[in-house]
């Protein structure tokens, strides 16, 4: 048996870590635990939705977004940039402006994901209407519901839209593109993401059903968005002659991508916040929910600007967002060669295979023992999910407990109730 | 008492076997349900899906015992005065048992056609009654059998090999 190592967007700093156990109950798939006063996480479970990372007070969970320097290492780079980025910046400073000074940071080319929401319509309407056998069919566009779904509801991978993210398709293009143009090998380019959240991050350096290379790197908002406010401070002339694409940005707030692709043969439902996600994907498993054609679900409650690598409150962003698109200038991105792509099956990916969490055994025998016992350890523990044991609730200690990863004088409440017997 | 039954052919010869009285589930859950309680009406279900899930049962054969344990139970909301769910597990299948307290089905012939449905305006303002949960019960289980007669109660047994 090979076993897969899971990369992840984040670290853990143990030395900051006061065992308080935020994160542990904010973990949508109960991967972290508190042993002998540290965090602890089990990468197999993590799914890079960034709760633990924005409740620690302590610093004790931090992304690590590739350093700056990475750029120069390349002959020609380029970023994309996730449309989140745009609600960051006070009203009186100009979209443009924020971009050309992107550019300033090093970069040959400034790439917007919001150049193909157009695009992303129409691929996502034909992958629905080719794909009537399967109903709903999920958006895949979100890194944490999919790996959310490879390990809490594996059998709903089939409805995933095997297809990439307009990031995705944006760096296969370019690459190419900038190859072409620029006499360069596709090694020599660096294609960098701008991104908003830790899934982000881990989906830029293990992206899922991936067939090719795609990117060299990714930026954290925050750390892009210090850098710009700085060379726009400085008063520098930046040139701005440029199109920019604002009409597409509001793909990344709640609502938006299920509005568009919304049409009289596509009925679609926008779920948003990992917990409705995790109700919903359980209904959509009863086949409770087969009237719709295709559901956008997504760990952030306002879309991407709820990410945890944003700068700006999420309402505030959405807002300014919602502003740029309705002032937005009407300009058409030429996307017939990457439509010519896609009619070569480019953007295709690979079945996202399944890395279930839930089983207590491969053996189902020796599950159904594991079963009975986690059973009767149950009814002896309170039920009062405190997670001072360091599990996230009474169910996850008796399943470590079962599991030779915890003992029963791991609950304080029992342990308690021990002393005073033997008083 | 009127009885339907149904058996995937595959799994004929066990027919005996799980409907023996002196057998002892690895695992029992029970589960009660009321009458008109929609809010609470899919948690039986939705526990033993967890449980199933947990034991490693093949995706594909989860979503079976999910899609007919759901329906069983909405049923039971809907249809009767209340009743018990009791989820009967073996290592190589699931016997659900679905007793209520009547007021029993009257044709059962007619209940199992696709379409047939008795469902009151207050179910049908919950989005049920399409008239298609007992024929999709019957479509996802191995073995289904219906036992219910007017003015009695009504007993589903709902039998799903994991293999
Ligand atoms: N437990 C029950 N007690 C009494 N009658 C029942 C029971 N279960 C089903 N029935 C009868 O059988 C009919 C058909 O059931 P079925 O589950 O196929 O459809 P439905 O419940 O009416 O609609 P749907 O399941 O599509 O929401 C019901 O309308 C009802 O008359
Ligand atoms: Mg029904």
């Amino acid at each position: 048996m090979t076993i897969k190592r899971y990369y992840h967007g984040f670290e853990i700093v143990k030395d900051n870590c006061t065992g308080c156990t935020s994160c542990v109950r904010v973990c949508p798939t109960e991967a972290m635990r508190v042993r002998e006063g540290k965090v602890e996480i089990d990468a197999t479970r993590c799914i890079d939705c960034g709760n633990c990372v924005s409740v620690c007070k302590y610093k004790a969970l931090v992304p690590h977004p590739d350093p700056l320097e990475k750029i120069r290492k390349f002959p020609y780079s380029a970023a994309i940039v996730t449309s989140a980025f745009a609600g960051q910046f006070s009203e009186n400073i100009s979209y443009k402006e924020v971009l050309a000074a992107v550019k300033k940071l090093g970069f040959n080319l400034v790439i917007e994901e919001s150049m193909i929401t157009g695009f992303m319509v129409r691929l996502i309407r034909e992958y629905v209407r080719e794909n009537k056998h399967i109903r709903p069919i999920l958006s895949s566009n979100c890194p944490a519901v999919v790996r959310l779904i490879q390990v809490r509801f594996p059998s709903l991978l089939p409805n995933l839209l095997l297809m990439e993210s307009p990031m995705g398709i944006l760096a296969q293009y370019y690459r190419q593109k900038i190859a072409d143009e620029q006499k360069l090998e596709p090694e020599e380019i660096g294609i960098f993401n701008i991104i908003p959240c830790i899934a982000e991050l881990t989906a830029t350096h293990a992206p899922e059903g991936a067939r090719q290379k795609l990117y060299d790197g990714a930026f954290s908002i925050k750390v892009i968005y210090n850098e710009v406010k700085q060379i726009l401070n400085s008063g520098e002339k930046l040139d701005t002659d440029f199109e920019s694409y604002d009409a597409g940005l509001a793909w990344t707030l709640s609502g938006v991508e299920a509005d568009l692709v919304d049409c009289d043969d596509i009925r679609t439902l926008s779920v948003n916040g990992i917990e409705n996600v995790k109700d919903v994907l359980s209904k959509v498993e009863d086949h409770y929910l087969d009237q719709y054609d295709y559901i956008v679900v997504r760990n952030c409650k306002n879309g991407c600007v709820g990410g945890v690598l944003n700068v700006e409150n999420p309402f505030v962003a959405m807002s300014r967002i919602k502003k740029l698109t309705k002032e937005a200038r009407k300009v058409e991105f030429d996307d017939s060669e990457i439509s010519e792509m896609n009619r070569q099956d480019a953007f295709k990916v690979d079945p996202i295979l399944p890395r279930s969490m839930m089983k207590l055994d491969p053996d189902i025998k020796i599950a159904l023992t594991k079963m009975k016992k986690l059973n009767e350890i149950l009814t002896q523990l309170p039920g009062l999910n405190c997670s001072a044991c360091g599990s996230p609730n009474c169910y996850s200690l008796a399943e470590d407990i079962v599991q030779g990863r915890a003992a029963l004088d791991d609950c304080i409440i029992l342990l308690k109730q021990t002393k005073e017997e033997e008083k | 008492m009127a009885e339907y039954i149904k058996v995937n052919p595959m799994y004929q010869d066990r027919i005996e076997e799980v409907f023996q009285t002196n057998i002892n589930p690895e695992i029992v859950l029970e589960f009660e349900i009321h009458e008109n309680d929609f809010v609470n009406s899919g948690k039986g279900s939705a526990e033993l899906k967890v449980t199933i899930k947990r034991l490693g049962v093949d995706p594909a054969i989860m979503r079976k015992v999910a899609v007919a344990a759901y329906e069983a139970e909405i049923n039971i909301t809907a249809h009767s005065r209340g009743g018990v769910m009791t989820s009967n597990i073996f290592p190589d299948y699931v016997h659900i048992v679905f007793q209520d307290r009547g007021p029993g089905i009257e044709d059962l012939s007619k209940a199992m056609t696709p379409g047939f449905s008795t469902a009151t305006d207050l179910v049908r303002e919950m989005g049920f009654g399409a008239g298609l949960g007992l024929p999709n019960i019957e479509r996802n289980s191995d073995i289904m059998k219906l036992d219910s007669a007017k003015n009695e109660s009504t007993k589903l047994d709902v039998i799903i090999f994991f293999h």
